[in-house]
């Protein structure tokens, strides 16, 4: 198996190279005032990254340990928990998103729910505070809240 | 000559104004140890406060010093306590800083970077003070020509970075020049990988870039820590808080070495702390590191990057106060603030306004001595972070990465890019990449190709105007130098062993 | 490169100062926001900081105003949040200025938007363009730039802070073009904002710079440069008083940078005429007059419907302009 990960990777190295070298190709310069223009960086690029990602097909380095299993549940669960603190950050507002984004961490980090729940809370609003007052920063409050005002 | 320093002393001295540093270093420090959040901030902010309390004009400025160096001080802490940077600069701070606290010495490594700030900065605001006028007129000799060949430097230099996977050193800093060409190309106008999102016209925003690389992928990788207990890297209780004396003197030449190149690169507009101390790291890994040291927690590879992004902020202080040309984003309010007190920036502020550019000068000095005595004590106290636990550690760095996006763009797909970019970059950390090729890749990169192509638009398609003056000829030269002598050497070397 | 961009640093930014109490914010719905479509410190963080803290000073509102940012295509990402988001917001104000209509001209903020798709307000202030030569050049005035470019378009290396279809791009362009050169056959360079193209043309890297005035006023009252013109209607008082404009020399060019706001296209008349009489109200007062100017700005006055008509007006002529240089079909 030793490789395999750098196989794949230098198998989608090559693949974003491609990428990048139609997509260059494909931009429409009205007119550059030096010769080099727009194109040819990224093309470059393009090639030189393919030469690398080939040479890392033939000399991969050994494969390190993927996640699996319930871990790779877990990291999946961390990203689709941050995805969803992204979507509600502005509709429910800062205070409730990070209580409720905080505590589910701290849950996922083995916090136990007691304590998850306190340092939720204790963090969104303290760090509120601390923006707001001392700060200077502004964080939503939440589109429920301004639309009912 | 000196009146306007002496002046500015004896201004700066009076209680009210070393109240000011004070609280200026303070509020400083706490702006720049949360990442996203910067000096920019911490001034945007205090400069009005300032006004209407109707402080006079030096006072103001020096509040404004103490916050300025107080983030260049507190930008290192999230970089070594949790290899998350603090801003550009600090990015080099996490190669040597984290691995440091991984091994219990999280005190002395914030004590050493504070020491080499302190060194860093003081010695560039003596080359401010004794040259300023004079540096200016070198600084804008520097042209787009110039800036191409100490590009082409700097990457040579990154050659020494090339250590245990050469290869995936590369790709990273390839990945990271693609990742710098996203956004209006800045000859043409063109719109390159943008894929009709506005979003990404002006490119990909340094901040959300390392926010997303270095803060989205460790909350991922610390889960996988905690979860996996027979592999979990566990940090080494925290031993000694203070730095010693024998590490500080192991770091001197270093410290002087990286002082005087992140001054040099400060003062040319348009470069900042991340070249500094990129180029500064990559020197002394080739000067000093015999051993291969640098990367798993050598002292010196820490106080190099510090001292040279602190001398760096201090130069760009050189052309926005002699020229009236802002070199960075925070010099550039300062002189908004200069300007809001009617005072010009230009060849006759250090004769015509000596309190003020004495005073401020003599602010930044008292800023650094204030924010050494407040850092080495405090050193201890902040590497207690550490013992932390994660479920607190965790939720508390998510939140301030979503709120240094935020309050930079007001806009919910800078947040959704930085959390893809920090899966992107979890990835590149298991298939074993280091993130710093990334970005300085990123960072050299654009300027390498905008410089390039502005000196070809300049000579008319003439590529003989890359090597026509003598500074860039020089830089050419090392350049080359820094890549051909480790080679030379290995081969002399090996060549003597044969002989014996 | 964003972050490393002095684009949005090419006005001296005063804007940071005296926003008062605007710095304590708690952004709840219902206090007026003032947007600004770029980071923290550029120009239209100025134009934002200079409604916010007029209308603080002179008591026009009653709860202080807030200002935001929200960078992102030169003012595109702002742009299109107000027409999906906040289309109706009585209480938002977006900065906008001539590179605004520039980018609607040229479909930048997207092809589906015109200048109709939002509210003009009005504009506080304004600055003009100028071309700028250091101080041991050979040109004297316009005329003997102008000859050497026709003679030879290309012997004169001119640099600004755009790329090609910015508004300092177009400065230089209109120049060339009111002289009969072409400006495609120009030697023209981009740097990012004003500092960066200053420091070059103090380095002697470019010949001509095609800046704004305002940004100009360390060197000129130190010497280092000289101005050969201003791309204003007529001459403008104080230090500026000795320079020609470009007409009075015989070049049809004027470049006004005027600084103004928009609000949502379904905010109802009620409250865009508030907002209008607000600005007025303010433009008037003589302390606003010195904050203007302390912000190197010079005055504008055009509000509600003759700003509206004004804004539009230039965008149907930018893309005239843009369309004969070949940027847009």
């Amino acid at each position: 198996m030793s490789g395999a990960a750098d196989r794949v990777l230098s198998v989608l190295l090559l693949g974003l190279a491609a990428f990048i070298a139609v997509q260059a190709n494909q931009l429409d310069v009205p007119f550059s005032y030096d010769p080099v223009g727009p194109k040819a960086f990224p093309m470059l690029l393009s090639g030189i990254l393919g030469l690398l990602s080939v040479i890392l097909f033939f000399r991969p380095g050994p494969g390190g340990s993927w996640p699996r299993g319930p871990l790779l549940l877990r990291l999946i669960g961390v990203l689709v928990l941050l995805g969803l603190y992204a979507w509600f950050f502005t509709l429910a507002g800062y205070l409730i998103t990070t209580a409720i984004t905080a505590a589910v961490l701290a849950w996922l980090f083995n916090s136990g729910p007691v304590k998850a729940v306190i340092s939720g809370i204790l963090l969104s609003i303290g760090s509120y505070l601390l923006f707001t007052y001392a700060l200077g920063i502004t964080l939503p409050w939440g589109a429920w809240l301004t639309s009912a005002a | 000559m000196w009146d306007f320093l002496f002046q500015g002393f004896a201004v700066a001295v009076s209680p009210l104004n070393i109240a000011l540093v004070m609280g200026g270093a303070l509020l400083g420090t706490l702006f720049g140890a949360l990442p996203g959040i910067g000096p920019i901030n911490g001034i945007a902010i205090l400069m009005p406060l300032a006004y209407t309390l109707g402080l006079p004009p030096e006072s103001a400025l020096i509040l404004l010093a103490g916050i300025y160096c107080g983030s260049e001080y507190g930008g290192r802490m999230s970089s070594i306590l949790l290899n998350v940077p603090g801003d550009a600069g600090a990015v080099m701070t996490t190669l040597d800083g984290y691995p440091l606290a991984q091994k219990g010495l999280a005190g002395p490594a914030l004590g050493m970077s504070a020491i080499a700030s302190f060194v860093g900065s003081t010695l560039a605001i003596i080359g401010l003070t004794l040259f300023a006028p004079l540096l200016a007129m070198v600084a804008v000799k520097f042209g787009p020509a110039e800036f191409f060949a100490l590009m082409i430097f700097a990457f040579a230099s990154m050659s020494a970075m090339m250590g245990k996977d050469p290869l995936k050193t590369l790709i990273g800093a390839v990945l990271g020049i693609i990742i710098a060409t996203v956004g209006v190309d800045s000859g043409t106008g063109v719109l390159r990988f943008t894929f009709d999102m506005p979003e990404l016209y002006d490119g990909i925003d340094f901040v959300v870039l390392i926010i997303g690389m270095f803060a989205i992928s460790e909350i991922l990788l610390m889960l996988e820590h905690s979860f996996d207990k027979s592999s979990d890297k566990q940090m080494a209780p925290i031993g000694r808080v203070m730095v010693s004396m024998k590490e500080v003197l192991s770091c001197k030449w270093s410290m002087l070495r990286s002082g005087v190149i992140g001054f040099v690169i400060g003062v040319l507009p348009g470069t900042g702390a991340s070249v500094a101390s990129a180029v500064a790291y990559t020197t002394e890994k080739r000067v000093v590191d015999k051993e291969d040291t640098f990367g798993t927690g050598d002292m010196r590879g820490l106080a190099a990057p510090e001292a040279a992004n602190n001398a760096a902020a201090a130069g760009s202080f050189v052309p926005m106060l002699t020229l009236g040309i802002p070199g960075s984003g925070t010099t550039a309010i300062l002189l908004g603030a200069l300007m809001l007190y009617n005072i010009q920036p230009g060849p006759m502020m250090f004769s015509e306004q000596p309190v003020i550019v004495g005073g401020l000068i003599a602010s930044l000095y008292l800023g650094n001595l204030v924010l050494l005595a407040l850092n080495l004590p405090l050193a201890g106290v902040f590497a207690r972070v550490l013992t932390v636990p994660k479920w607190v550690l965790v939720p508390c760095i998510a939140m301030l990465a979503f709120v240094g996006v935020f309050q930079l763009h007001s806009d919910l797909h800078a947040i959704y890019l930085m959390l893809g970019i920090g899966i992107f970059g979890y990835l590149l950390r298991k298939f074993g990449f280091s993130l710093a090729p990334i970005v300085l890749g990123f960072v050299l990169g654009g300027l390498m190709e905008q410089n390039l192509r502005r000196a070809l638009a300049i000579s008319g398609g003439e590529t003989g105007i890359l090597w026509e003056s003598a500074l860039s000829i020089g830089l050419w030269i090392a350049a080359i130098i820094v890549m051909v002598a480790p080679w030379l050497l290995g081969r002399l070397k090996s060549k003597s062993a044969a002989a014996q | 490169m964003s972050t490393f961009s002095f684009a949005s640093l090419r006005r001296p930014l005063l804007a940071v100062a005296l926003a008062g109490a605007a710095s304590v914010s708690y952004a709840q719905g219902g206090k007026p926001e003032c947007l600004a479509p770029a980071k923290p410190g550029g120009g239209y963080d100025l134009t934002c900081r200079l409604a916010s803290n007029g209308l603080e000073q002179a008591k026009l509102l009653e709860s202080p105003m807030l200002v935001n940012y929200m960078p992102g295509g030169i003012g595109a990402v702002a742009f299109n949040h107000v027409n999906g988001v906040r289309k109706n917001d009585p209480d938002l104000i977006v900065a906008a200025s001539t590179g605004a209509a520039l980018n609607l001209a040229l479909g930048k903020f997207g092809r589906q938007y015109d200048a109709s798709n939002v509210r003009w307000v009005g504009a506080l202030g304004v600055d003009y363009g100028a071309v700028v030569v250091a101080a041991d050049a050979p040109w004297q005035n316009l005329e003997e730039l102008m000859a050497d470019l026709q003679s030879n378009p290309s012997s004169v290396v001119i640099g600004a802070g755009g790329t090609v279809g910015s508004q300092d791009w177009m400065k230089a362009a209109l120049m060339a073009k009111s002289g009969g050169v072409d400006p495609r056959s120009l030697r023209y360079v981009s740097f990012e904002g004003g500092g960066e193209s200053l420091a070059a043309l103090l380095g002697g890297h470019i010949q001509v710079f095609t800046g704004d005035l305002a940004e100009l006023k360390p060197q000129l009252d130190s010497g280092t440069i000289r101005v050969l013109a201003a791309l204003s209607d007529q001459r403008m008082d104080g230090v500026y008083a000795e320079i020609p404009t470009a007409k009075e020399q015989g070049y049809d060019v004027e470049w006004p940078i005027w600084r103004g706001y928009y609000m949502g296209p379904e905010v109802s008349d009620a409250e865009y005429n508030a907002w209008v009489e607000r600005l007025q109200k303010l433009d008037e007062q003589e302390k606003f007059a010195e904050m203007r100017e302390a912000r190197g700005l010079f005055p504008m006055s055009k509000f509600g419907s003759d700003f509206d008509s004004y804004v539009k007006s230039q965008v149907e002529e930018f893309r005239g302009l843009a369309k004969e240089v070949g940027l847009v079909k």
